[in-house]
């Protein structure tokens, strides 16, 4: 049977993409764009060789560290004399709980990371279910994002966290029952009291469909939500969730504010098991530019305020801190929990490991050059199920081997000794 | 001594205080944020006793974590504290909280002694032990006067000579109290002693702990008072409270509780110090009394100035005011805006006047707060405010139990629109005549002083007599005749005018005892639902206290069930379950006396699991609050129906994908939050944030929803909505195309009378934000008079009522005459004239805006690509 014209030009366009990644540096033309200072283009290369390797570069690639010049940047861990170091094959654990209350379902996932919230809308059903199945060969998680189900999601939906955001666009009470985790986001720190934007570019009929709003005209989620406006609307909003699915775990996704720690506090005496900082780097180019990298904390600033006030209160070890906002490689992750996280949320970093260069065009419908953030239905059908799996398995695989060895390398036979060990970092630029 | 003159050197005064306590503490940020809390306040021209007040803030609790409780009463019974009302009326109650009580005679030699006359020591008993782990503090009142020499020494340093002797004397009180805290409280670190309250007739108490707590540590149940105010506090940082952080907090005759939380709180602080006031407990309630004692005491404005500078009157209200307001409002709004709290808040103040105990509840202006006001006027009245309906019916309920001048339902309750030109956001109940020994009346008015009442030709039961047995024959006859439950309401109804409460209750009383078998079962939870869900006239007597007792009867009925149980009417509990599955054909009737508000043992987990057995057909009764019935139960529950009596809670029917719920009253806040399927009816009222992110099923309201109801709604919500809304409906709907299988909500904008006659309300829609932003779905509001104008839309637009239109509502509009007895034809008429649909529907639509119209529809054929 002959391929009809589209898919032939798919193919074309798959293989010119996927093939890419490799002819780029020869080819004529530069790519869409190749990072910025804090995905400068090396560690974007890095993380495509290992998203097909499953190991960082060996050719000297810089993969850890980007030129933000400040933060994760400047971070690095000390180097401890050979006597504290763990053996090369001693058995490390990097497994986290994600329920410390001693009450309800325990869940455990054994890399200390899940996939940050994209809707359908943001990015493409294809992308959504790569990622989701990604998720499930990890034993971790992605989340929703803020768009409901398409159905290429519901035979992994055992491992879809689902969001309900303050438009709360596809949450619906069966959503809620089938999620192993219920995420409330409240703010994303890429632009924190501004909601959440789907421009009408991206509502496509099918993006509509699945929120139940008017195809091609933008979508607003508010800030806040119009039902909490205390922490004791909070409360009863959780209480709300659980009384629907008494099973689920409860997540908080909250920006970095001043008073993010109170805010930390307030979730966990409602009852949250998972409090997730997002701070202001992350988000893709969908976020406005004014809000980005202006307006909340750095997530590295926020990490150890909250780790801290938890302690204070006594309640660090009954909740689950999880960070996000600009956690690009294994590094990132190690020094987040290094400065008090418990695990980290990836986001953009999935992205650039299915090709995105951040290239900042994810708003408009057609914009992006990789099939990522679109809903175009045939511009997505440049990501490849197998093909995007693989990939993102391949990252995992490198990020797990690199966690194993900093932690070796630390003496730490558990990532959740490394917790709070700001002890254990550097800070570069006196060096 | 001129006004104005005085109220500079107040200010003075308090500059002078201020410059001899250094170093003042850091007010630039809060010691505990806080949002979440509970209030709950009452005036009555009786005096209420503590355990009838105990039982609303008990089942409020949850609104609290038990970090903070408090009350305040004025109006007090002078016996309970061991004074005669003279002294009472006359002395300054000075209450002083001691952490540390060897520091009892270092404060009463430096800050009682010098200063006062004393005419009576009260020590306030207490029970034994720590709450939450903290110990309450030993409470002293001293009943203190100004002692003369003293007052004219302060008199002349500051200037005061000639000036109003109550104003100096309430002001060396304040600045007594003030320097007493910051030696002994605020400054040292070492927290010892405090002032709970100096006002006259006014009393604060509080502690770590509940609000409850309170009553029961204070043993405050035999206290009785006019006016009662208590709070539960829900502070979210420390490991160590203070009692000095729980409210209320006092000014000088007025003591606040506060739900709410404040984003300007050091910008208020800023205008205060401009005053020469310094917050010494830093909490935004300090700091919010603090603004009314100054504008209320100091500059001497009348309470609607100072709500105006509390809660300003904003955008088309503003516009809507009289010209010489607007002129006032203008000046106080420059004057003090920066003294205005920003963010969700509700007050609820209690007031001690020379002629005057007061309850006063404000919101503020974009009414993020849940509030609730109810009045009920018989031989003797009372008004209440609180954060939930349930809490008002629970404190009637215990009420009308201690005292058969009161009954469990009140006359009528009510949300305050904020900061609008309609009742200003805050209503005030007035107890007048406590102090001279009169018979004491209580008044309700708004923020500008409009009064408030009831329909005073209708009496309460103790004062309608003559005719209370005029046709009980009649009644008995039609409670066991052999009407189905339809007919008997016709009947009933059309006699009811002529009857007294003698008659209706032989009547209840009749049908209650003849329901013995399935079919008598039937018919008498029929009738008593269209008794309780109809509006229809009363003739003398009062709807409320034939609610009230119609709801008595369902729970006899309901006890009736109880004690003989039949194959098709059981009755269940949460400690009485039923033992395995459960037939469809059943009906559950479910106590939910003794069932959660939330969690694992909650109601709406308990009827989920009775569901799960077999249950289709539920009626609950005895409601208190619970929150989140109706979510839970999933799709495919098409055949399961609920029936709610007594107070249901907020969250109901949230989430719901399937059933039908029939609200036999008013319900509380965030209903149908994400609803996407099924059939919601509410014979009442509905509170804030109904329908928020509605998907679909069809909702019909008897009243009105309070402010921001189906906010981002999409998909294809139907909702009826009899009433009207108070502010921010529609905002954001993003529900299709109506006429296409999209969303959209009727508003009616009638209300009934007392008598039971349906009415056209003012306006159809109060608000200046309506179907704000709104790219999908349509509104068609009953506006035969054209009242809505342009000015409140934003982004949607009026459009003429097309054939289509009406066919598509139609058929909601006689479902909604089906629920609640509201003929289509009625609305329909206009001054006794029917008129065309057309000429009485307006629809509104969104407006061609183009940021919420499609962008460019770049693919082709974009339908026939949606499947892939």
């Amino acid at each position: 049977m002959s391929r009809t014209y589209l898919e032939l030009n798919v193919k074309k366009h798959e293989h010119a993409l996927h093939d890419g990644y490799h002819r780029w540096p020869e080819m004529g033309f530069e790519p869409p764009a190749m990072g910025d200072k804090r995905w400068p283009a090396d560690l974007i290369l890095s993380v495509w060789t290992q998203a097909e390797t499953g190991a960082p570069p060996t050719d000297g690639s810089e993969y850890r560290v980007g030129e933000s010049g400040g933060g994760f940047d400047l971070l690095d861990f000390k180097t401890l004399p050979g006597g504290s170091q763990l053996a090369p094959d001693a058995p490390v654990d990097l497994s986290i709980p994600l329920n410390r209350r001693g009450a309800g379902r325990e869940i455990e996932i054994p890399v200390p990371w899940y996939g940050g919230g994209m809707s359908f809308g943001s990015i493409s059903e294809r992308l959504m279910v790569a990622r989701a199945a990604a998720a499930k060969k990890w034993g971790t998680f992605t989340s929703s994002g803020e768009g409901g189900y398409p159905m290429g999601l519901y035979p992994l939906r055992d491992s879809v966290i689902t969001q309900i955001a303050t438009g709360m666009f596809g949450v619906r009470e069966e959503t809620i029952q089938w999620a192993p985790m219920v995420e409330f986001k409240y703010a994303q720190g890429a632009k924190p009291g501004l909601g959440g934007h789907l421009l009408g570019d991206k509502a496509t009929v099918a993006v509509a469909e699945m929120r139940e709003a008017v195809p091609w005209v933008s979508l607003f989620s508010p800030f806040p939500f119009h039902s909490v406006y205390s922490v004791e609307d909070h409360k009863k909003h959780i209480d709300w969730a659980k009384q629907v699915n008494p099973e689920a775990l409860v997540s908080v996704k909250v920006s970095t504010p001043t008073d993010v720690d109170m805010v930390a506090v307030g979730s966990y005496y409602a009852g949250a098991n998972v409090i997730h900082i997002d701070g202001a780097y992350g988000g893709t180019g969908a976020a406005p530019e004014v809000a980005k990298k202006n307006i909340a904390m750095p997530v590295e600033l926020a990490l150890p305020k909250v780790h801290r006030f938890l302690s204070e209160e006594g309640i660090r070890d009954e909740i689950v801190v999880i960070a996000s906002g600009g956690v690009r490689t294994a590094d990132d992750i190690a020094k987040a929990i290094a400065l008090g996280a418990d695990g980290c949320v990836l986001g953009t970093t999935e992205l650039i490991a299915l090709g995105c260069t951040r290239c900042s065009n994810c708003e408009r419908g057609r914009g992006c050059p990789f099939g990522l953030t679109t809903t175009d239905p045939e511009l997505s059908l440049l990501v490849e199920h197998d093909w995007a799996v693989e990939r993102l398995d391949n990252l995992y695989t490198s990020f797990k081997g690199q966690l194993e060895q900093i932690l070796r390398a630390l003496g730490l036979a558990s990532i959740r000794e490394l917790r709070g060990r700001t002890d254990l970092l550097r800070y570069t630029k006196e060096a | 001594m001129e006004r104005g003159r005085l109220s500079e050197l107040l200010v003075e005064a308090e500059r002078r205080a201020a410059a001899d306590r250094t170093p003042l503490p850091d007010a630039s940020r809060t010691e505990a944020a806080e949002g979440g809390c509970g209030v709950v306040g009452a005036a009555s021209s009786v005096r209420v006793s503590g355990s009838v007040f105990l039982r609303s803030l008990e089942q409020m609790a949850n609104r609290g974590n038990g970090k903070g409780g408090g009350v305040a009463v004025s109006g007090l019974d002078p016996a309970f504290l061991g004074v005669g009302p003279e002294v009472l009326n006359t002395h300054h109650l000075l209450a002083v909280a001691y952490l540390d009580t060897s520091v009892q005679e270092g404060v009463e030699r430096e800050y009682v002694e010098p200063l006062f006359e004393v005419a009576h020591t009260f020590d306030v008993k207490a029970m034994a032990g720590d709450i939450q782990g903290v110990r309450p503090p030993d409470v002293r009142c001293y009943f203190v006067r100004v002692r003369a020499d003293a007052r004219e020494a302060f008199a002349r340093t500051h200037g005061l000579e000639g000036a109003d002797v109550a104003a100096v004397e309430d002001e060396m009180v304040y600045l007594n109290s003030y320097e007493l805290n910051t030696a002994y409280y605020a400054s040292t670190g070492e927290k010892r002693a405090f002032v709970l309250s100096h006002g006259k007739d006014l009393l604060v108490l509080k502690l770590v702990g509940y609000g409850d707590d309170v009553i029961r540590h204070y043993q405050l149940q035999d206290l009785r008072a006019n006016v009662w105010i208590g709070h539960h506090r829900y502070p979210t940082k420390g490991t160590v409270w203070h009692p000095g952080g729980a409210h209320p907090f006092s000014g000088m005759h007025e003591a606040l509780v506060h739900n709410g939380d404040f984003a300007n709180y050091a910008s208020v602080c800023s205008y205060l110090e401009q005053s020469n006031r310094h917050p010494l407990f830093l909490t935004d309630t300090e700091v919010a009394v603090l603004v009314f004692d100054l504008l209320h005491r100091v500059y001497d404005y009348p309470i609607e100035y100072v709500i105006e500078a509390l809660a300003p009157t904003t955008e088309r209200d503003f516009a809507l005011l009289p010209a010489d307001k607007q002129r006032v409002y203008d000046l106080i709004q420059r004057t003090h805006i920066h003294g205005s709290p920003d963010g969700p808040w509700f007050f609820l103040i209690a007031q001690s006047l020379a002629d005057e105990r007061r309850l006063i509840g404000i919101t503020d202006t974009s009414m993020l707060r849940p509030q609730v006001f109810a009045m009920q006027q018989g031989q003797a009245g009372i008004g209440v405010a609180a954060s939930e309906k349930q809490a008002i019916d629970a404190m009637l309920d215990s009420l009308s139990a201690d005292d058969p001048r009161f009954w469990s339902r009140a006359d009528r309750y009510w949300n305050a629109r904020g900061g609008s030109h309609t009742d200003g956001g805050a209503f005030i109940f007035s107890v007048h005549g406590v102090e001279n020994g009169a018979t004491p009346t209580l008044v309700c008015t708004d923020k500008f002083r409009r009064v408030l009442d009831v329909d005073r030709s209708k009496l309460p039961p103790g004062e309608e007599s003559e005719d209370a047995h005029r046709g009980q024959t009649e009644a008995l006859a039609l409670a066991t005749g052999g009407l189905d439950a339809g007919e008997v309401f016709v009947e009933v109804r059309g006699r009811m005018a002529g009857w007294g409460y003698g008659d209706v209750r032989a009547f209840l009383d009749a049908l209650v005892a003849g329901a013995g078998t399935d079919e008598a079962r039937d018919r008498a939870f029929a009738v008593l639902a269209l008794l309780l869900d109809r509006r229809y006239p009363t003739g003398r007597m009062k709807p409320s206290v034939i609610g009230s007792m119609t709801e008595d009867a369902v729970n006899e009925l309901a006890a009736g069930i109880r004690g003989a149980p039949s194959d098709r009417y059981v009755w269940a509990s949460a400690s009485a379950p039923l033992a395995g599955s459960v037939d469809g054909d059943v009906v559950v009737v479910f106590d939910a006396a003794g069932s959660d508000a939330e969690g694992p043992r909650s109601l709406a987990r308990q009827l989920v699991e009775l569901v799960e057995v077999g249950a289709r057909r539920i009626v609950v009764t005895g409601l208190r609050g619970q929150r989140f019935i109706g979510s839970g139960f999933g799709v495919d529950t098409d055949d399961v129906r609920l029936d709610l009596f007594g107070s249901s809670g907020d969250y109901l029917a949230s989430g719901m994908d399937g059933l039908q719920i029939h609200v036999h009253g008013n319900a509380q806040d965030q209903l149908a939050q994400i609803m996407k399927a099924g059939k919601l009816v509410v014979h009442g009222d509905v509170g804030q944030t109904f329908g928020y992110a509605m998907k679909g099923g069809d909702v019909y309201i008897l009243g009105s929803a309070a402010g921001r109801p189906l906010i981002n709604a999409v998909g294809r919500p139907h909702v009826v909505i009899n009433g009207t809304a108070l502010d921010y409906l529609a905002e954001s709907f993003m529900a299709g195309d109506p006429l296409t299988d999209g969303g959209f909500a009727i508003v009616n904008g009638v209300t009934f009378d007392e008598d039971g006659t349906l009415i056209e309300m003012d306006t159809p829609y109060p608000g200046g934000n309506l179907f704000s932003l709104a790219s999908g779905g349509a509104l068609y509001v009953r506006d035969p008079r054209g009242l809505l104008g342009v000015d409140q839309l934003n982004a949607g637009e009026f459009a003429p009522l097309a054939v289509a239109d009406w066919d598509l509502i139609r058929p909601y509009l006689e479902e909604n005459e089906r629920h609640f007895g509201i003929p289509v034809q009625r609305l329909l008429t206009v001054d006794g004239v029917v008129r065309e649909p057309g000429d009485v529907y307006r629809k509104i639509r969104p407006a061609a805006h183009h940021a919420l119209t499609p962008e460019e529809a770049w693919v082709h054929n974009a339908d026939q690509n949606a499947g892939q």
